[in-house]
Parts: C-alpha cells; structure tokens; sequence
C-alpha cells in the first residue's frame, strides 16, 4: 500500500458557534491518488478544503498534511501544496506567463526553473500562444486552464482541484478532465479534487468520499460504490407478450418486473455475470428479442442510496441554499 | 519567501499598464498647483507698499502664494494617493487574487506592504511634475535663495513620509472590509478636513484661531511647513532646523508606528 499523505481525525469547523460546516471528518489519502470528496453545494467540502490548505483553522480535531500538521506547521504546508480554488485568482492585468512567473516567486523557486516549468505547464493546457496576452482577454475555459497550472508552477507534491469545472460547458470539462489525468500522471502529484458533478468524480478519482452535512457518508472507488448498490438494471423487449411472461421464470436475478408493451426490467446483481445467463435462457427458450439494454448504476444512484434524495434535489432545497448563503456570510 | 518584491512588482506594472491610471496621476499635480494657486490666493486683494508687507506677513515670508503653497499642494497630493492604497486591497479580494496570496507562503504583510510601497513609488514622478509646473506658470514658485538639494531631501523625505502615514491607515482599514463603498466613504469624509485643517493651503494667519489651534496637530501641516520652511529661507538657521527636525522626526515616528502597528494587525487579520 502506498504511504498515506494526508490524514484527518475528527476534523471539525463550526462558523459563529453554531453552524456546523464540517463534523468529525475522518480522512486518508494516499500518496499520488486522484481523490473525490463528492457532495451537494454547503456539504462541507470547500470547507474541508480550505482547513488543509491552512485558508481557516479548524474548531476541532487535527490534519496532517505531507507530514506536517495544518495548525502547528502551516507554513510548511503551504510550501508544500498547489491549490486551484474556485474562484478565478489570476490577476488580469498581468499576461498568463506573468501570472505563473510572479506566483512561483511566492515559492523562491528559481527564475530559469520557474520559465521552465511555466512552459511545460502552458503548453500542457494548450496555452502556449495566450501565454503572452493578458488575463483579461481570456475566455472562461482559458482561464480556468490558467488556473490549473498557475496552482503547479512550483512542482507542488500535493494539488487541491476545488470545483474545477464549475460553470464550463460540457465540451470545455471534458477537456479540463483530460488536462487533470495527464496532470496527475505526468508530474506525479496528489489530487483532491471536490466537485458536486458526480460523473466528474466517477471520471477522475481513483476513491471518493461522500460528504453531506459536514460528514463522510462513505468511502471507496467508484466502482466499489456502484457495486455496493447491488442494483444493475437490464431491460428487455420480447416480440410477444408471451415472450415476456417466459421471461418472469427465470432464476438466480434479484427480482423481474413486468414493464407492459412485452418489456421487462430484470434487476441483477452485476450484469456483467448475469447478462450471459439471461441470453442462454432466451436461446434455452428460444424467444426473440426486439432491444435489450443494460444500466449500471451511476454515482447519483449511490448519492440518493445513502442520502435518501438526489443530489439536485440537495442542491435545490430552500434549506440547503439558506445554509450555503449564511456560510458564506459566516466566512466573511 | 516574503513575497514583497514580486507583488511590488505586480502592482507597478498594473500602474504603467493602465493608461488612465497613469496620466491622470500625472497630469492631476499641474491641475492642482494651477487651480489651488489662483483660486485662493488672496494677496492679490492686498497692493502698494502696506499690501506686500501684509501679503509676506500672512505668507510666512513667501514672495507669493504659489511658492507658499508648493509645500502643501505636495503634501496633499501624497495623502490623496496614499489613501486609494486601501481600495487596492479591496480590489484583490474582490477580484480573487487575495486567495492565490494567502494560500501561498509569503508573509501576509507583505500584500499589504506591496501596496503601500507601490503607492509611495506612484507619489514620486508626480512630485517632480508639480515642481517643474509650478516653476513654469506665471508668477510661479521661486527659491529665493536657489534650489539646493537640501530642498529635494526635504521634500522627498516629508512625502515619503506623508505616503507611509496615510497608506498604512487606508490599509489597515481595508484589511477586513469588503465593501468598496464603505472605503470611499471613508476617505470622502476624510480627505477634505484634513487637507483643510492643516497649514497646506492657508497659514495660521489666515485662519480662524481654534482651526490654526487644531492645524498644528495634523501630520499635513508639519510635512507642509518643512518642505516651506526650507524653500522659503534656504539656508537654514539653527533654530530653523530644530524646527525643521521636529516635524520630520514627528512624521519618521508616526511613520514608522504605523507601519509596526500594520504588519502586526495585517500577520493576524487579513482574509480573504
């Protein structure tokens, strides 16, 4: 197993002595994973968030990050992190390069090393040409490339991605996950990445943490949670309706439900087993199939599992969004 | 690891790369030396023999209003700038490059420094622009006694001192606020009343007594009668430059108090 690289104990942040953002988060994250803390806006994740990145200090419990405690060693943190926050950070009077070349000052790293590792990031991102213009110029997905790599300029071991693609289009996230993967390996660094876009954590992150109300509802690699649902859905069209009651007597699958119009929607526990059994017992039968389709279960699915609502819904509750708004004022 | 230079760096070049920005700050000393020149210059109500003596009179010995004035209109031009040091602090908070400083491992001070120095750095070419103007309008300043460099020491050092004062209070306002209106307003309410209770424009003569009584407390007076004094009489008497020295060395410890008192309170209070 590889060397843990951060790790919380019953890591709390109560704002104004009585909203609670984060509730004993426990956390371990190993050296060079992508890791997700997942969760609607006001779970706690941007807060946690900025608890290791020593932004705010901690009401209760300890973190350690790359060997060093966020309260009692911050600084040596900070040296050690990159971070991407949410908001934009670039100055936009400074050109891109200007951007990269005055934050790897912040680090003493030195000039020819930073022009270097400026290059090789611009052109990582596909920012070669804009480097030399200014910020102001850019569009929203340049600027949140901008971001990415200003938050590596000075070889960071451990980078923290908050909400990277929060307000791109679909074409322009597709892309800034690509960015991250090969970010991650190609200069071996440690990713946190929070992100309310489940599909996003399921594309990057090696394991996740779910997190609502400031607690860790649980914990593993996507897959592991998708499977812990038990619940693939393979659905079936037969060309007669007789077809689909032969269909009902099949043995060894979770449960079979009529759909009427000569459907069925057969639950499985992996449909990746199933799938083989179910087609030898419409040739056994020798029934005829019109469509078949099969649908694993997305992190959503997981997300309502343990939350009991979707995380839409989550997020588009009165309460949530009155929470999200007094956190906010609470920050200030 | 301080990150004072590069931020210094940031903003000077924030300054030259804004057009409006930069000429207004330089044409803005001319505007000032002309229009504050003749608009309160009252001895030119005062003629014939009686008149010139009461105008040297109630112009400390001046051989007019403009030379009398050069030391005040300086002194406030560095104060007007120096308070725009907090709205900078504001602005990096509200744009998102606040965050970038504070998650990195430079001092806190240092964001706040950086603007501070930048803002004393901004004062020094339009110091030199509204000498060379009021030298060359009409009935403009005159050393009686030649331009020395004893005059450019003095008036370097009262304004870099006026600039440390005044950014230093602007930004330790602005290290926990997050309205912009709210700093404005501030240094809407300010910014008259003390260019006004100071001996920058008028002298004690001219002023109502408890006004002079309250004048001779503020820092803007005691920057605008050095750089006076010393304009004025040139060489300097003994009693002159203990007079001289008090003033400046009254602004050297508000000046280097302030500045104490700001990286104490910007390392424990900045946010973002």
């Amino acid at each position: 197993m590889e060397r843990t690289i951060i790790e919380t104990k019953n890591l709390t942040k109560i704002y104004n002595g009585k909203i609670r953002a984060v509730a004993d988060l426990n956390l371990e994250i190993k050296e060079g994973e992508i890791y997700g803390l997942a969760g609607p806006n006001g779970a706690g994740k941007t807060t946690t968030i900025n608890m290791l990145i020593t932004r705010i200090s901690p009401t209760g419990g300890t973190a350690i990050v790359g060997g060093y405690d966020i309260t009692k060693n911050s600084l040596a943190v900070r040296r050690l992190i990159g971070v991407v926050p949410q908001d934009f950070t670039a100055d936009e009077d400074l050109t891109g390069r200007e951007n990269m070349m005055m934050v790897s000052q912040f680090y003493d790293v030195p000039k020819a090393k930073a022009q270097e590792n400026a290059k090789t990031l611009l052109k990582l991102v596909d920012l070669e040409e804009a480097a030399d213009r200014l910020v102001r110029t850019y569009s929203g997905g340049m600027r949140k490339r901008l971001e990415l790599i200003i938050g590596l300029v000075h070889d960071p071991k451990i980078l923290f991605l908050d909400e990277p693609t929060l307000g791109l289009d679909v074409q322009t996230r597709t892309q800034m996950w690509d960015y991250v993967k090969q970010i991650q390996s190609r200069l071996n660094v440690t990713i946190i990445l929070t992100s309310h876009y489940l599909e996003e954590i399921d594309e990057l992150a090696a394991r996740v943490s779910i997190i609502d109300h400031g607690k860790v509802l649980i914990t593993g690699s996507p897959a592991e949670l998708k499977e812990s649902l038990k619940g693939d859905i393979i659905s079936l069209t037969l060309s007669d309706q007789k077809g689909a009651d032969t269909m009902k007597t099949i043995q060894g699958v979770v449960e079979v439900t009529d759909m009427g119009s000569n459907s069925v929607r057969i639950k499985v526990v992996n449909a990746d087993e199933s799938l083989p059994k179910i087609i030898n017992f419409i040739s056994q039968h020798a029934l005829s199939t019109t469509k078949l389709t099969v649908q694993k279960p997305t992190l959503d699915e997981v997300f309502l599992e343990y939350t009991g609502r979707t995380i839409r819904e989550a997020e588009g509750g009165d309460d949530a969004r009155k929470l999200a708004i007094n956190m906010r004022r609470a920050r200030q | 690891m301080s990150g004072l230079w590069p931020l210094t760096v940031r903003e000077l070049k924030k300054w030259v790369r804004n057009p409006t920005f930069f000429f207004t700050g330089l044409i803005q000393p001319i505007f000032w030396i002309a229009l504050f020149g003749s608009a309160f210059d009252i001895t030119k109500f005062f003629t014939g023999p009686t008149g010139s003596a009461a105008a040297s009179y109630i112009l400390d010995g001046a051989p007019n209003y403009i030379t009398y004035i050069v030391g005040g209109v300086l002194t406030t031009m560095g104060l007007f700038t120096a308070m725009f040091a907090g709205t900078q602090i504001i602005f990096d908070r509200r744009l998102g490059p606040m965050g970038r400083f504070l998650s990195s491992p430079i001092r806190r001070s240092s964001i706040v420094f950086s603007k501070i120095i930048s803002s004393v750095i901004r004062i020094l070419p339009q110091v030199v622009i509204l000498v060379v103007a009021a030298y060359l309008i009409p009935n403009g300043l005159k050393f009686p006694h030649g331009f020395t460099i004893v005059d450019v020491l003095i008036m370097a050092t009262a304004i870099i001192l006026i600039a440390f004062i005044f950014s230093s209070i602007f930004s330790v306002i602005a290290t926990r606020m997050t309205n912009m209106q709210s700093i404005f307003g501030i240094v809407n309410l300010v910014n008259l009343p003390l260019m006004f209770v100071s001996y920058a424009m008028f002298s004690r003569q001219m002023m109502a007594n408890w006004l002079g009584d309250v004048a001779q407390y503020n820092p803007v007076s005691w920057s605008a009668e050095a750089i006076r004094t010393v304009i004025i009489n040139g060489s300097l008497t003994a009693s002159q430059w203990t007079q001289v020295g008090q003033w400046l060395g009254a602004l050297a410890a508000l000046a280097a108090g302030l500045l104490l008192l700001t990286a104490y309170l910007v390392e424990k209070e900045i946010r973002d």
